[in-house]
């Protein structure tokens, strides 16, 4: 390996800090935020360290509203629809569970014969995936809106659930294939002459050993199943239906609610995907970058 | 495309041997995934080219009559100003954004690479979190960061003697939709990272060494190794992040909401607006809609002929 000097590691090192202070700066901003009331907040702005911290602004959260008739400092109002909080967490926990077990076993599926049994037409089937990762989401909404309301999906968690399996699938084809085309096939012709079904190899040979890649495809599915806005804030206008980024979305024009509040919903908005990034770093990178670079 | 093109011929042998044959196979297992990409994708987007040709507003809708009108949205929309200005905005915010994600991906991602500087190693472990937030939470933290009365823009700005008071940054038309890149690309960069840390690790560190017996100092080995075979990755995040900067709207919607006045309206802001608001003009929305796709169809062709000529390192 090339040796450094160490001007040259110094300055190495300060342009790393100045990375690490860049990602991890907003973040923090965000833990400040979530544990201070406004008017702490506002008592000395020049100072940026938090001035007090208290839990307040999530237990108002998860509660559903400031309790009894004690001195409400995190908010000078309660919007109605930040009583469904821990409904639209519940319900983000389900929609993207659910998409993320749908997507993979449909991308799965569809992946497999794509990686060992192609045909011309699943070549096209693949440029089909690869053409509607394209289609910019808002083209679909009005279209899926009035096909939705026709078949009473609109304002349910399975109209949001279709729709994004619908979207994300075929990103999840486009991983797994390239997983599938890496593993060798030998194994699977041992198992065949066995006497194991195509299905069979699959089932007991093709899928185990491709559990990284499963596991790579399935935290990016939740991940983005949990990012995701437009869907379920035109699909659900209910607040039983809600999920959190729609919550979050309905805060934007709302001008009296603290920020310190805000930060609170925000923080427990974005600890789910990047805990799980965190956890599963390994897996994320390698399917990210198979997702893109292979195909 | 990695995948085989031929179904081997023991597979055949085996069609006759009463197991289901591979065509069939592959058909049913294909089949979940095509019908919702015929569901969800293939049917909404014919839909919506039919809207884009018919007149569709609130009143309609509520008639049930969506009468034909040609090209009429398409002219509407080439009449309209803050259309036209949506467009150039988008252009500026996608072009600014890919290229900062580009230059800032690059540098990052040699900057991890490192392997003599031990913080880089704290550096690989966190850079992927950006990525992780949610958009619209990205969106509302930045705007928390931006406030006027207590965001901390303007207390480091203020504390390091840069701005004399508080500035209200949003509010400003000339700065606000550079303040919607700033939050999107610190999103969105880390996938840039990614690749470009995944390519230079393929580069073999054989091809260094012998430049260096050579005399080849640190530039010029950027120059003529590192680049040139960073090439391809360039060319592929830059057609990806393109057509998905072209589709911003989390952001957006979350900081400005398009303010102050037009300044940060982009494509998918317009279509937003138009087809989901008062008028629900739903018609000239959808051929707004099939614009934007068309411009990004455009891009993605060149990413699928890019992904053809088969992408290879070393």
């Amino acid at each position: 390996m090339r040796r450094r000097s160490t001007a040259a590691r110094i300055i190495l090192s300060a342009l790393n800090l100045l990375v690490i202070l860049g990602i991890v700066g907003p973040l923090v901003a965000v833990v400040f935020g979530s544990v201070q009331s406004e008017r702490a907040l506002l008592s000395d702005v020049l100072n940026p360290l938090p001035k007090e911290v208290t839990l307040s602004n999530f237990q108002i959260l998860l509660a559903g509203g400031p309790q009894g008739d004690r001195v409400f400092e995190q908010a000078s109002y309660f919007p109605a629809n930040l009583k469904f909080f821990p409904l639209a967490f519940a319900n983000s926990v389900v929609v993207a569970t659910s998409v993320t077990a749908l997507t993979l076993t449909l991308g799965a599926l569809a992946a497999y014969a794509v990686s060992r049994l192609p045909f011309r037409w699943t070549h096209a089937f693949m440029y089909a995936n690869l053409t509607s990762r394209m289609v910019p989401i808002i083209v679909l909404m009005v279209p899926l809106y009035v096909t939705l309301r026709q078949l009473g999906l609109l304002n349910s968690l399975p109209g949001i659930i279709l729709t994004e399996v619908g979207l994300l699938l075929p990103y999840a084809v486009w991983i797994l294939t390239s997983y599938f085309a890496a593993l060798p096939r030998e194994l699977e012709d041992a198992a065949r002459i066995d006497g194991c079904s195509r299905l069979g190899a699959f089932v007991r040979i093709v899928l185990p050993l491709s559990a990284p890649g499963l596991a790579a495809c399935g935290v990016i599915t939740f991940i983005l199943s949990w990012h995701e806005l437009l869907i379920p804030l035109v699909v659900s206008s209910r607040p039983e239906s809600m999920t959190v980024p729609v919550i979050l979305a309905g805060l934007v024009s709302d001008f009296y609610v603290f920020y310190t509040l805000m930060m609170a919903i925000s923080l427990l908005g974005l600890l789910p995907t990047v805990l799980l990034v965190m956890l599963l770093q390994r897996y994320v990178v390698r399917g990210l970058t198979s997702g893109a670079l292979k195909g | 495309m990695t995948v085989a093109t031929d179904v081997n011929s023991a597979d055949r042998a085996r069609g006759g041997r009463g197991e289901i044959g591979a065509g069939r196979l592959a058909a049913l297992m294909t089949a979940p995934a095509a019908v919702f990409l015929l569901a969800i994708v293939a049917y909404p987007l014919l839909f919506a080219l039919y809207l884009a040709f018919h007149q569709v507003s609130a009143r309609e809708l509520r008639s049930g009559e969506l009468p034909f009108v040609g090209w009429a949205n398409f002219l509407a929309l080439m009449n309209d100003a803050v259309f036209l200005l949506s467009l150039q905005q988008t252009l500026v915010f996608v072009a600014l954004s890919v290229l900062l994600e580009i230059v800032l991906g690059v540098g990052i991602a040699l900057l991890i690479n490192e392997q003599g500087v031990r913080i880089s190693a704290l550096t690989r472990v966190l850079i992927l979190l950006p990525w992780a937030v949610p958009p619209i939470v990205n969106g509302l933290l930045w705007s928390f960061i931006y406030n006027s009365k207590y965001g901390y823009l303007n207390v480091l700005l203020y504390n390091l003697g840069v701005i004399g008071e508080f500035v209200q940054w949003t509010g400003n038309p000339d700065l606000a939709l550079y303040l919607v890149v700033i939050p999107y690309v610190w999103r969105t960069t880390p996938f840039a990272v990614l690749l470009f840390h995944a390519a230079l690790q393929a580069i073999p560190s054989e091809l260094y060494e012998a430049a260096e017996v050579d005399g080849a100092g640190t530039w010029h080995r950027f120059l003529r190794i590192t680049l040139p075979l960073l090439a391809p990755t360039v060319l592929v995040v830059l057609v990806l992040r393109t057509t998905f900067a072209f589709m911003v709207f989390d952001e957006i919607f979350a900081i400005t909401g398009g303010g102050p006045g037009n300044a940060t309206w982009t494509a998918a802001w317009y279509i937003y607006r138009t087809s989901f608001q008062p008028p629900f003009e739903i018609g000239v929305g959808a051929a707004a809609a099939y614009i934007l796709a068309l411009i990004i169809f455009a891009i993605a062709y060149l990413y699928i002929r890019l992904l053809h000529r088969k992408v290879e390192y070393g």
